[in-house]
């Protein structure tokens, strides 16, 4: 099998803080890896050290089977990146952009007018091609943003949150145009907050405070979460929710609307304990039943539980 | 390589041309820049310093030497006054430089074969005035001690021409080479126009990749294959073009107005400020290689400009600078241009004589790039 994107170890420590701890990461060629934590969680980093933005302060990592401390410059030529903060020429028109873009990764004459033309059409800018920048709204700017980022037709894409505070519309727009990257065969690393996006992705991996704490398709990480998970319909909720807290073997709770989401080590006596203290706790219990968790549930359950909730590896 | 400074550079030329208020910054404020600074030295060869007169003896002598005074450029007699009281007064309050006393009684003394006194009150706060006012009265009662021996003489039967040559037997004869009138401001437009190119280029190199920096544009550019000498090079060439213009504008304006002689030696002088304005153009890349932030960079750039004004000989000879202090002024390509331009528009000096200079301002040019290429890292901190 081959791996577009292989860290082994791979450690950024900016002083003391510790922003990526030993990473060991791997990315099939052709795939769509999400990765997924909370902010500060050290996703920009690697990105930035797999780009060659940035150097590891320990361990390694190859992308296109380049080695990242020593080809940096071999893997700017076939990566396309695409910065969390938006970083084209606002004072440029559009199809400028494009093709300052196409220009500095040497696409010859011919060629690059030819690839301007085509990802103008491609993002839905052939109309905004003579607008300035600036001027475009938000989705817009994502959307060319990423256009810049394909220009040059890079085997390795990285993406950090390229969704960010768009639109559900425009969200789906961008990850049409993902999708159609990875159909022509490119390799596609997307960083998100959002869990529902990372459910698009072949394989997922979670960090959490500098650490790499869990990977897989999304369906193997529901499958393979460490704990159960009871749902509970009770009321009133916020007093139920308290008293589940203080409950032995619980290991959280969240709240969605008048259900809880109790999350426990084992639930074969659970059921009963929880159904017990609750009702003697005055609250009126509906309905406990064991459900499958979501991508969330898992990415709660994995940042609470830190390296010992270690899920599909 | 080229293909790709084209790219930067057309990019860069967008970009210029759309910010129309630096493109009027960049196209009007060296003419005005120069206009302003050759008109205010032009003056600073001291003419009409304002001063008094206190004719206290009201004689023939003494209003023989007041109408001398008068016929000398340097002071401008702005009315007599009665008392020395007021002449201080006058002088306290700043409104005149210096105040000229006949006192009373001159006439007298000089009858009686006695000694008498022509008594000036002047201003030292200003070291440039005082001594000018001191000399044209030397040379006033010079000539009027003179005057007077002669006809003393001619009293006695010595004709006039002889009585002359008694009293002075030897002249200076001078001859001035280059710069005949000893004009200021033929010395100091040299300096006038270096100033004015590198305020400019320093400044708007400057903050070119710090506010690439700043927006974030620079994050997609360490990203791409581009080499850094791509970068700089095709950052430099469309300031290179702006600022040939304002050569072009600023030699004009010196030849029109400033009578600087730039026509003769046109191709030489080009040649030297093309070259000036790359060392300063390379000067500020240098300074936003190394900076953080625009704010930075500007800090940086005053802290070089402001030195540059001061050590290069812009406006004074660097002789005239401290020993000690005075190796700094080597540093400066200000200073190899400023002796060039002058060597020159005021000695008509041609290729051979200001070669090292050029030569020297090249030097400069290729190591302030290499060190910009070098200290710009396509790696984030």
């Amino acid at each position: 099998m081959t791996f577009a994107i292989e860290t082994m170890n791979l450690t950024r420590r900016f002083g003391t803080l510790t922003a990526v701890a030993d990473l060991n990461l791997t990315v099939r060629t052709g795939e769509i890896f999400g990765f997924l934590g909370p902010n500060g969680a050290g996703k920009t980093t690697t990105i930035r050290m797999l780009c060659g933005l940035l150097l590891p302060s320990e361990g390694s990592a190859r992308v296109a089977g380049l080695d990242v401390a020593a080809d940096a410059e071999s893997i700017k030529r076939t990566v396309g990146y695409m910065p969390q903060r938006f970083s084209l020429y606002g004072d440029l028109t559009a199809e400028e952009n494009l093709d300052f873009f196409a220009g500095i990764y040497r696409l010859p004459g011919p060629e690059r007018r030819r690839r301007v033309t085509e990802t103008l059409a491609r993002v839905g800018l052939a109309g905004r091609r003579r607008d300035l920048t600036d001027h475009l709204s938000g989705g817009l700017k994502q959307r060319l943003a990423l256009g810049c980022a394909l220009v040059h037709s890079p085997a390795i894409l990285f993406l950090d949150e390229p969704t960010a505070g768009a639109d559900p519309p425009s969200r789906q727009r961008i990850w049409d145009l993902l999708y159609q990257a990875a159909a022509e065969g490119q390799t596609i690393l997307v960083t998100t907050h959002y869990v529902e996006e990372a459910e698009r992705c072949q394989t997922i991996g979670f960090m959490h405070q500098g650490r790499f704490i869990g990977a897989g398709s999304p369906e193997q990480c529901k499958a393979d979460m460490a704990e159960d998970l009871l749902e509970v319909d009770a009321l009133p909720v916020m007093e139920a929710a308290a008293l589940a807290r203080g409950l032995g073997g619980v290991t959280g709770v969240s709240i969605y609307g008048h259900t809880l989401r109790v999350f426990a080590k084992t639930t074969t006596h659970l059921r009963h304990h929880l159904q017990e203290a609750l009702t003697a706790g005055g609250i009126t219990v509906k309905n406990i039943r064991a459900v499958t968790p979501t991508l969330e549930d898992v990415f709660m359950s994995l940042t609470r539980g830190g390296a010992d909730g270690n899920a599909g590896r | 390589m080229l293909t790709v400074i084209g790219h930067v550079a057309r990019k860069e030329t967008r970009q210029i041309l759309r910010d129309r208020r630096t493109l009027v910054l960049l196209l009007v404020m060296p003419i005005i820049l120069t206009f302003l600074f050759g008109k205010a030295l032009e003056t600073g060869e001291l003419r009409h310093i304002p001063s008094v007169i206190l004719n206290q003896d009201g004689s023939p002598e003494s209003n023989a030497i007041v109408t001398a005074f008068s016929t000398y450029d340097e002071v401008r007699i702005q009315g007599e006054v009665g008392t020395v009281q007021e002449a201080q007064e006058r002088l306290a309050q700043g409104k005149i430089k210096a105040a000229i006393i006949i006192p009373r009684g001159f006439m007298n003394q000089i009858v009686a074969g006695e000694e008498a006194q022509l008594q000036l009150l002047l201003d030292g706060t200003d070291n440039n005035s005082a001594p000018i006012v001191e000399g044209v009265a030397q040379r006033v009662i010079q000539r009027y001690n003179a005057e007077r021996a002669v006809r003393g003489l001619w009293a006695r039967g010595v004709r006039p021409d002889r009585g002359r040559r008694l009293i002075q037997p030897v002249f200076v004869q001078t001859e001035i080479r280059y710069n005949p009138g000893l004009r200021y401001l033929s010395y100091v437009m040299p300096g006038v126009i270096g100033l004015t190119l590198q305020l400019l280029t320093v400044m708007l190199m400057a903050v070119s990749i710090t506010r690439e920096r700043e927006r974030g544009t620079l994050d997609q550019l360490m990203a791409s294959p581009i080499t850094r000498s791509e970068l700089i090079l095709g950052k430099l060439l469309p300031y290179l073009g702006m600022s040939l213009l304002n050569v072009i504008t600023i030699l004009f304006v010196a030849d029109r107005w400033f009578n600087v002689p730039v026509r003769e030696r046109l191709p030489l002088l080009l040649a030297l400020c093309t070259l000036f304005v790359l060392t300063s153009l390379a000067t500020g890349l240098l300074i936003s290689a190394v900076s953080r932030s625009q704010f930075q960079a500007i800090q940086i750039a005053v802290f070089y400009v402001l030195p540059v004004f001061m050590l290069s000989g812009a406006y004074a000879p660097i002789e005239a600078i401290p020993e000690a202090i005075r190796p700094i002024s080597y540093l400066f390509p200000l200073m190899y241009f400023c002796r060039a331009v002058r060597a020159v528009t005021l000695r008509g000096a041609d290729l051979f004589l200001v070669w090292k200079d050029l030569a020297i301002l090249g030097g400069f040019v290729l190591i302030f790039l290499y060190w910009a290429v070098l200290s710009f890292k396509k790696r984030v901190a």
